[in-house]
């Protein structure tokens, strides 16, 4: 029988008063976990190779993730394998490189990612992350990107899984000077979700630049902790995050911009944007500015409510039912979120998906 | 090169005088049931008051030390006094506080402020009132402004011990239940149905005894339809020991009254300032907050506002300026309890010198909260590199039915606005000064014009420099 552990996760990286219940988050985890099935294609530019932990290139040990110590330990103590992908220096791949996650239900499964980009390369990476409509169980998935000076990794994840599974995503970015690494989630389903990203922009000119999406239901719980870690000149983070709620769906977002000393010109922006359509939803936001620099500009907002009345009222005046206009509105901001896949080819199938899922809804 | 300019720190000076301690009584130092019983008898308590600072001792002891904000390890209460009390007793008149105090409160203004500008005042030395007067033709009106020990005991005892404490409650946290077990001095405010204050009331609290602590207490009730201002004004002299505030601040805003409670804070660089403030506000009431920080070397202060009745309102506008040597946690929360009520922060924080500003915030929007709206803006200005700036703001929304918005900004002085100042014939140095200037005046244009008056000297003084 798997033994559970206790893993404190999505730490705030500075802490706020315990009976908000924003500090982090504890969550119980099995102990053993299988490697998860994964169908790839990866294109010709880019190497793939499984690795284990101490043969894979210190830098990626030394990346931090969003979702903190604990879990990155727990990943490492058990026998997942590191899934190791280098791109060509100088090469700006077109073919997407498509990952393809299968979770089979009842199961427990982890995998562990490392990309590599090499300077002046250019990658998109696209993570079908699925499983059956009421199916149940635990996924783990860890991403770890090291952007060397210029490289340019677009990362799509598009999270499609059961009504019974709990599933830990977690990200951890590195980047060199003028490195750039956008990132695009839609988290369109699954029990308990629980993300991670953290972005260290440490070369000058660096970017950070990453838009979530969620549509979370019933029974359904989404926790977040998105860090964009300033320590080279002149960086840039945008953290968008942007969804909707619905029955007594529960979401915790936790954002923060860290301008740490010597991000001399950094510019760091947060939004986020939350519909709530039934009157059970739990919404909790906590947008964090940490700033030990001068120079250095950042901004948040939230606006977080039901829809305009005004926009309702000319919406129904024209012939719109009050649900029909708030599945509209839903959808919208998933789409808004999947035009800014660079791809197309990629755009268009994540479009397919959000068909399949609204289809399914009906 | 260009040169950054200078800004000076807060000229303290003005508060930062002492007066030797002359035939005070103090307790020991430290905290022990023996202490608090000493307090209790010296004080006169009723039978209850003495049970209840026991029990806040006992709740004190098992608490633990907050794990989230600046650190206090500087803080040792083995080495505070809880008690000290000036060699004279509450007086009306004037003329019959000792002069050594007298000239304490003429020194910062008080008794001017009050022929000029104010209802009423209160003045506190150390652990106890000296000094407490109202208008005639404002008690006559009905309203109580007394200091609290005459309260507990008078014609308002079942007021004061159906309200002492229970909007924060020695269990709220753990200086909370400290200040349940050595509170002394404050003020008891009563405004009946219908009455409105029409000039503010202030109580004015000044922490002579190096490394003692000062634990007032303030309990404000206005009552159906009634308006007050109340200010309360603090200072202390600079020691190189530790002292503590940790006093308490309780206010129950009734059915369409309203209650603004405006603060300036200039605590000495040796002060924790570990202080709460609550209020409940009924049916169409409002409460407003009008906060500045600029004193203490750690401050954890944040207002909250209970927003319990229908179309009940809170704003809440706050300052803090940080320097050398100053860690200052400020903020709000603001919990929504009601259907149709209404919220709005508006915050400026200035880090300079090595000075760490934290502006931290709750707003809470409960199920039964429908209808309801809240709008938060908190901005804050670097002055240099060395300094730390911090914005945490929490929001937890538990109904489709509200409205809520955030914005936060940071950043440091624009040069386009430099620019813009200097190309109409003004210096750097004054462009900039104006520029800080005008980024406190969300709270200079709420006060008294007395009080913006001071305040915006203050700001002033600081922005003396030069530019290279």
């Amino acid at each position: 029988m798997n033994q559970e552990y206790e893993l404190n996760i999505n730490p705030l990286p500075a802490k706020t008063w315990n009976w908000l219940h924003m500090n982090g988050t504890s969550v119980k985890s099995p102990a053993l976990l299988e490697n998860g099935t994964v169908e790839q294609t990866v294109p010709s530019s880019v190497e793939y190779k499984a690795a284990s932990e101490n043969k894979a290139d210190a830098a990626f040990s030394e990346i931090q993730t969003g979702m903190g110590t604990e879990m990155d330990g727990f990943l490492k103590s058990g026998d997942v394998e590191l899934r190791f992908y280098t791109t060509k220096s100088q090469t700006s791949e077109k073919q997407p490189l498509v990952l393809n996650f299968t979770y089979g239900t009842g199961r427990q499964m982890a995998n562990r990612l490392a990309f590599h980009l090499l300077p002046g390369s250019e990658l998109t990476v696209l993570m079908d992350l699925s499983a059956e409509a009421e199916s149940c169980g635990t996924a783990a998935l860890q991403t770890k990107v090291y952007a060397e000076e210029g490289a340019v990794l677009h990362l799509v994840q598009v999270q499609r899984l059961g009504k019974g599974f709990t599933f830990y995503n977690d990200i951890g970015a590195k980047c060199e000077k003028n490195a750039r690494v956008e990132t695009i989630q839609l988290v369109l389903g699954g029990k308990n979700t629980y993300l991670g990203s953290r972005s260290a922009l440490e070369g000058e000119s660096s970017v950070l630049s990453s838009d979530v999406g969620y549509l979370v239901g019933a029974d359904e719980r989404l926790d977040m902790n998105f860090v964009a870690y300033h320590t080279g000149k002149k960086t840039e983070s945008r953290m968008d995050a942007s969804g909707v709620l619905r029955e007594n769906g529960f979401k915790l977002f936790r954002g923060t911009i860290d301008f740490r000393k010597g991000c001399a010109g950094a510019v760091g922006n947060e939004k986020e944007d939350v519909l709530l359509l039934d009157d059970a939803v739990v919404n909790q936001t906590i947008p964090l500015i940490l700033c030990e620099e001068e120079d250095v500009e950042g901004n948040h907002g939230a606006t977080i409510g039901k829809l305009d009345e005004e926009l309702l009222f000319y919406l129904e005046s024209r012939g719109m039912s009050e649900e029909a206009v708030y599945e509209m509105m839903a959808r919208a901001r998933i789409d808004a979120i999947a035009g800014k896949i660079p791809d197309a080819g990629v755009r268009e199938k994540v479009r397919a998906y959000l068909g399949d899922t609204q289809d399914e809804e009906k | 090169m260009k040169e950054k300019t200078y800004v000076e720190d807060i000229d303290r000076s003005m508060y930062d005088f002492r007066n030797e301690e002359k035939d005070a009584y103090r307790v020991k130092e430290g905290l022990t049931p023996a202490i608090v019983e000493q307090i209790s008898r010296e004080k006169h308590d009723p039978v209850w008051m003495q049970n209840f600072r026991l029990q806040s001792l006992q709740i004190y002891n098992e608490m633990e030390m907050p794990d989230w904000g600046p650190s206090i390890e500087g803080l040792n209460m083995e080495n505070i006094v809880t008690y000290v009390r000036p060699n004279t007793h509450m007086s009306a008149k004037w003329s019959d506080v000792p002069e050594d105090i007298k000239d304490t409160f003429e020194k910062l203004g008080i008794p001017q402020a009050e022929r000029k500008s104010l209802a009423g005042v209160g003045a506190q030395y150390d652990s106890e009132l000296v000094y407490h007067n109202v208008r005639a033709e404002v008690a006559a009106q009905g309203v109580v402004y007394t200091d609290m020990e005459s309260a507990l005991t008078g014609k308002y005892e079942d007021m004061v011990r159906r309200h002492f404490m229970k909007l924060v409650p020695p269990r709220d946290h753990k200086f909370a239940a400290l200040h349940g077990a050595v509170w002394s001095g404050g003020s008891f405010v009563y405004v009946p149905p219908g009455v409105s204050v029409e000039i503010p009331l202030q109580s004015y609290f000044r922490l002579n005894a190096p490394g003692a602590g000062q634990f007032e207490h303030t309990l404000i009730i206005v009552d159906e339809g009634a308006y007050l201002h109340f200010i309360e004004g603090c200072s202390a002299p600079k020691y190189n020991v530790a002292n503590l505030h940790a006093g308490c601040v309780e206010l129950y805003v009734g059915k369409n009254a309203t209650l603004r409670y405006s603060t300036i804070e200039n605590w000495s660089k040796n002060m924790y300032n570990l202080n709460t403030k609550r209020a409940k506000v009924a049916e169409g009431g409002k409460i407003e907050w009008v906060s500045g920080s600029f004193g203490s070397h750690v401050s954890y202060l944040y207002p909250m506002s209970l927003l319990n009745g229908e179309g009940a309102r809170a704003e809440f506008t706050g300052i803090t300026f940080a320097g050398k040597g100053q860690n200052l946690d400020t903020g709000a929360k603001i919990v929504h309890n009601a259907p149709n009520t209404s919220s709005y922060m508006n915050t400026r924080s200035i880090s300079k010198d090595g000075g760490i500003s934290t502006f931290r915030s709750a707003v809470v929007v409960n199920p039964k909260a429908k209808g309801s709206k809240s709008a938060v803006s908190c901005q804050s200005l670097m002055l240099d590199d060395i300094s730390r700036s911090d914005t945490i703001p929490a929001m937890d929304i538990r109904t489709n039915d509200a409205d809520v918005g955030h914005e936060a900004k940071i950043g440091r002085i624009s040069d386009e606005a430099v620019f813009y100042l200097m190309s109409r014939g003004i210096s750097e140095e004054e462009a900039r000064a104006l520029i800080v200037s005008g980024f406190a005046d969300n709270v200079s244009k709420e006060l008294p014009l007395e009080y913006a008056v001071e305040m915006n000297n203050l700001i002033r003084l600081e922005m003396k420099g030069s530019i290279g």
